[in-house]
């Protein structure tokens, strides 16, 4: 296994952020580090968000009323913004998975077609 | 403070608030503070371009949500397409009724004169004070002369007189339009001749009058637009003019515009007949003077001339009006009367929308608490509504302009002819921006109301309750509903009246019998007739010819014409009654053959009609209508009583003895006041144009072109007019009533439409609402009839609330319709009663139909209902 270091990094496609943002406020409302740090963790940091373009996002999303933000604190006790996924959040990441994984499974089998 | 202003406001702090928790998390990591500061600050970006783009998602946010609104509210209004062709409907009707009637308004009534600085022009009249009652007048040129002399308001002042002339000269003569003027006609309207000069005042005399200044339509018909028509003569009533001038193509005087302009030639007696007023009188005010100022001003003139000419001016006044005023001053009130009537409808058809899309929301409560619960802004719901009555004003707008577009065809074609520019009306930028203010006033109106509603709505409640029977909202609706009915029964009550007006109206007879009759105005040139005797033997030889005409049952000549819009009239006094001249007595003269009076049957009350023999060189005899013989005669001697006036048309005096009475005439339409009349023939009158009238029993209408072929067969520069039916100019003497009333009737069966789809829809609202209730009862075994009769009532009551209020509504607010009838008060009790009635009929089938169809409901089914 090489180490870390020598992982090629994937740049992000776009929109692919917002999925990913909605994907993990499935588990559950969450502030705006914990949403980056969790996009990185989950894809064995394969996938390095640039920290910064997480709010733009954010805040498209909270616009499209996919994601609702409510104050808080978090386990340390600061005031920190949390990012709840709405009901239309929610449907929406059906869609967006189901169009994610038709759009993967194309490309796929273009890629590899004798698998 | 907006969403998104907070929103922005709170990103740099939740960016400090990152940056430092990805610090902590790298100390925690091992890394000193700098480093740890350094490499969070990297993994971050650059801070600056994420507040960019976090500001650009921001940016057009409102639009979004707009497009959002607008396509959410198409979508529910595609859903429910009985409720969204019932609102786009009403709407139309009320907004292009509006436009419609704001189109006419700004036609007749606003848009400004074509010419420069109009608003300096004023009419100046005189006026003749009867009994109390002050009717503007023509000015005598003396009057006219010292007004402008001696004035200090008017930068210049001009008299004119329109009439028609003929183009003789040529194969056949042609009828021009034609102005005479005096010289500062044109420079007071601020137009200068494309080509040559205008006229001098040294032109305003007779002899030196011969000039003409041409329109450019006439110039370019009949000189195909060549300069070197200036200097070439042409022949009007068989007597030569040079051309002098040529007026530019933009240039319209008056307002129909003419085809020649003329300077008048006054003769050397002109400024001895104060008396005769036969000019209109037209001013430019100074700069900074106001009308009032120049009424101020001319006042104090008309008080001098009347202590210098006491014999003339005495019962003479003046009154200055602007003349875009003056020109609509009988037209004006009933348009504006028109004006609010329409608008009375839009309010009706806003009533009606609201109360649907009241309706309409309560139904949606449920959908909205949802969208309230799911996240939307209380704002955001008000803005929702708002939206989709906007839509509905959008749709309805554009529908109103395609309504308003064929009313005013219909108007344009079907109009009266007589009120000035209504032909020109259109649809034009400043309506459409009019229609486009209405539909968001309305959108705004009708749309608050739910949108208050939907707003102040309790979320948890309504997601609990299935059916919500707001108490509020049923006021709120029914409040409208009275309102609107109460205008309808306002409108009806004032359509009633102005229809009974008018049926009064129009089974007054005018004093003749005008069926089967064919008018035909002929003037000959009295170039070709130098005396009396020569216009006779033409009158006669012309009135032969006719006779001569197949399916002609008679053939006579007067002049002028009853209905017309001329008329004749003079001071005349009684031989035997020494009178002072001011306080001479004035009456209709008319110049009639002797069986004028069997072709229009106008019956011959007492003594003998005219004779042929009632010629030149016999003895002189005058005919007097009934009211003249009571008015001035009232002992009864009218017959026998030698009468002189003091004008002549023709070439004789007009004088004679009384000898026979006949019936009265209405010459001045069947709505005015019966005039004094008197008769003279016209073998006696030495007069060069008449109207003869063709009784044909067949098709009179057929005759016009032979009977013109005719007259120019024995004078080809005589003048022969339009052939017009005389039952035409009876129809049309009442044109402008008949078109009010239609336009009000219009309104009002608008009106009442409107209240019946809103009381429909109401009844059948509330039914809806009430199905579980009304299958408990049917259940528990209500009858029918006792289910109809409950929804019934409670749709009557709210009628017979609004039938009240209209009523009383209508007494008081009708009166302004006092100008618009004759014969019927304003608060006829006969007509409130028969409206009332209607509007009763009207209620209760709009209330039946939902109230059938409630008494008809299957128990099992409406239990299950929801």
């Amino acid at each position: 296994m090489s180490t870390k270091e020598e992982r090629e990094r994937v740049e992000l496609l776009q929109g692919t952020l917002d999925l990913l943002i909605l994907r993990t406020l499935l588990l559950g409302p969450a502030h705006g580090h914990a949403i980056a740090k969790a996009i990185e963790f989950n894809s064995d940091e394969v996938l390095q968000v640039e920290q910064g373009s997480l709010y733009p996002a954010l805040h498209r999303l909270i616009k499209r009323g996919w994601i609702s933000v409510e104050e808080g604190t978090s386990e340390n006790n600061r005031r920190a913004k949390f990012y709840r996924l709405t009901a239309k959040g929610r449907r929406q990441l059906k869609v967006e998975t189901t169009k994610w994984d038709k759009l993967a499974g194309a490309i796929a089998r273009i890629l590899r077609p004798a698998e | 403070m907006s969403r998104s202003k907070r929103m922005l406001e709170e990103l740099d702090r939740d960016i400090q608030e990152h940056i430092a928790r990805e610090t902590q998390d790298n100390i925690e990591r091992g890394m000193t503070p700098e480093e740890a500061r350094y490499a969070a600050m990297r993994k971050f970006g650059n801070v600056t371009q994420v507040k960019e783009e976090t500001r650009e998602v921001w940016r057009f946010v409102w639009l979004d949500e707009l497009w959002q609104d607008i396509r959410y509210g198409l979508r529910m209004l595609r859903k429910s397409p009985g409720f969204t062709a019932v609102a786009v409907l009403t709407l139309a009707l009320g907004i292009g009724a509006n436009t419609a009637m704001f189109s006419v308004i700004e036609a007749v009534l606003l848009r400004s004169l074509s010419y420069s600085n109009a608003d300096q022009l004023v009419r100046v009249a005189s006026i003749w004070e009867r009994g109390g009652v002050t009717i503007p007048y023509s000015s005598s040129p003396p009057d006219f002369f010292d007004w402008r002399d001696l004035n200090q308001s008017f930068s210049s002042m001009f008299a004119y007189q329109t009439s028609e002339r003929a183009l003789t000269g040529r194969s056949e003569a042609k009828r021009i339009r034609a102005v005479v003027g005096t010289s500062g006609m044109f420079s007071t309207l601020e137009a200068h001749p494309l080509l040559g000069r205008e006229f001098r005042t040294e032109e305003n005399r007779e002899g030196a009058d011969h000039v003409v200044v041409l329109s450019y339509g006439f110039w370019q018909a009949e000189f195909g637009g060549l300069p070197e028509a200036i200097g070439k003569t042409i022949e009007l009533d068989s007597e030569p003019y040079i051309i002098i001038g040529v007026m530019p193509r933009e240039f319209h005087f008056p307002l129909q515009g003419s085809d020649a302009y003329m300077p008048i030639g006054f003769d050397d007696k002109v400024m001895t007949q104060r008396g005769a007023h036969y000019i209109s009188v037209l001013g430019r005010l100074k700069p900074g003077v106001s009308v009032a100022q120049a009424n101020d001003d001319l006042q104090r003139i008309m008080a001098q001339l009347r202590k210098l000419y006491p014999d003339k001016d005495e019962k003479w006044g003046v009154t200055a009006e602007r003349w875009s005023r003056a020109l609509v001053g009988d037209v004006r009130p009933a348009l504006l009367v028109l004006l609010v009537a329409v608008g009375l409808v839009a309010l009706i058809a806003c009533a009606n929308v609201s109360n649907l899309l009241l309706a309409r929301t309560t139904v949606r409560q449920r959908e909205l608490a949802m969208r309230r619960a799911l996240g939307a802004g209380r704002l955001r719901l008000v803005r929702q509504v708002l939206t989709e009555g906007l839509l509905l004003a959008l749709l309805a707008g554009g529908a109103s302009l395609l309504l308003a577009h064929w009313a005013l065809l219909a108007i344009v074609r079907f109009g009266p002819k007589d009120i000035p520019r209504l032909s020109s009306v259109g649809l034009n930028a400043g309506v459409l921006v009019f229609t486009m203010g209405v539909s968001v006033a309305s959108a705004l109106l009708f749309g608050l109301i739910p949108a208050l509603r939907s707003s102040g709505m309790d979320v948890g409640g309504l997601l609990k309750v299935s059916t919500l029977s707001s108490r509020e909202a049923g006021r709120t609706r029914s409040a409208l509903l009275v309102g609107e009915v109460a205008l309808s029964m306002m409108l009806l009550a004032g359509a009633g009246l102005l229809v009974r007006s008018f049926v009064g109206l129009r089974s007054l007879s005018p004093g003749f019998d005008a069926e089967g009759v064919l008018t035909l105005g002929i003037s000959v040139p009295d170039a070709h007739y130098k005396n009396s005797l020569a216009l006779q033997s033409y009158w006669d030889e012309a009135l032969a010819k006719l006779r001569g005409l197949p399916g002609v049952a008679s053939v006579a000549a007067v002049t002028p014409l009853p209905l017309s819009g001329d008329d004749f009239s003079s001071s005349f006094s009684v031989e035997g009654r020494s009178v002072p001249d001011k306080d001479q007595p004035s009456a209709e003269v008319r110049v009639a053959t002797p069986d004028y009076f069997r072709a229009m049957a106008i019956p011959l009350l007492k003594g003998r009609g005219f004779i042929e023999a009632d010629r030149l060189g016999a003895a002189r005899v005058l005919l007097i209508g009934e009211r003249a013989a009571r008015m001035f005669f009232p002992a009864g001697d009218a017959i026998g009583q030698k009468v002189r006036f003091g004008a002549r048309g023709g070439y004789e005096k007009n004088e004679g003895e009384i000898v026979g009475i006949v019936g009265d005439v209405r010459h001045f339409g069947l709505d005015a006041p019966i005039p004094p009349i008197f008769y003279v023939p016209l073998a006696q009158a030495g007069i060069d144009g008449v109207t003869v009238v063709i009784r044909a029993p067949g098709s009179p209408a057929a005759l016009g072109q032979s009977a013109r072929k005719l007259i120019q067969g024995i004078d080809r520069d005589a003048l022969v007019g339009e052939p017009v039916l005389l039952e035409t100019l009876v129809a049309g003497s009442l044109g402008q009533r008949r078109f009010y009333m239609m336009l009000l009737g219009a309104f009002a069966a608008l009106a009442l439409v409107l209240a019946a789809v809103g009381l429909y829809g109401v009844i059948s609202y509330s039914v809806a609402q009430r199905t579980q209730e009304i299958g408990i009862r049917v259940a528990l075994g209500a009858a029918r009839g006792q289910v109809l009769a409950m929804v019934m009532k409670n749709g009557l009551r709210l009628a017979v609330l609004g039938l009240a209020a209209g009523q009383v509504a209508a007494l008081i607010l009708n009166r302004a319709l006092e100008g618009l009838l004759v014969g019927v008060s304003t608060t006829d009790p006969a007509t409130l009663a028969v409206t009332a009635l209607v509007l009763l009929i009207v209620a209760i089938l709009a209330c039946y139909v939902p109230a059938w169809r409630a008494a008809r409901l299957d128990p099992m089914a409406a239990l299950r209902f929801e």
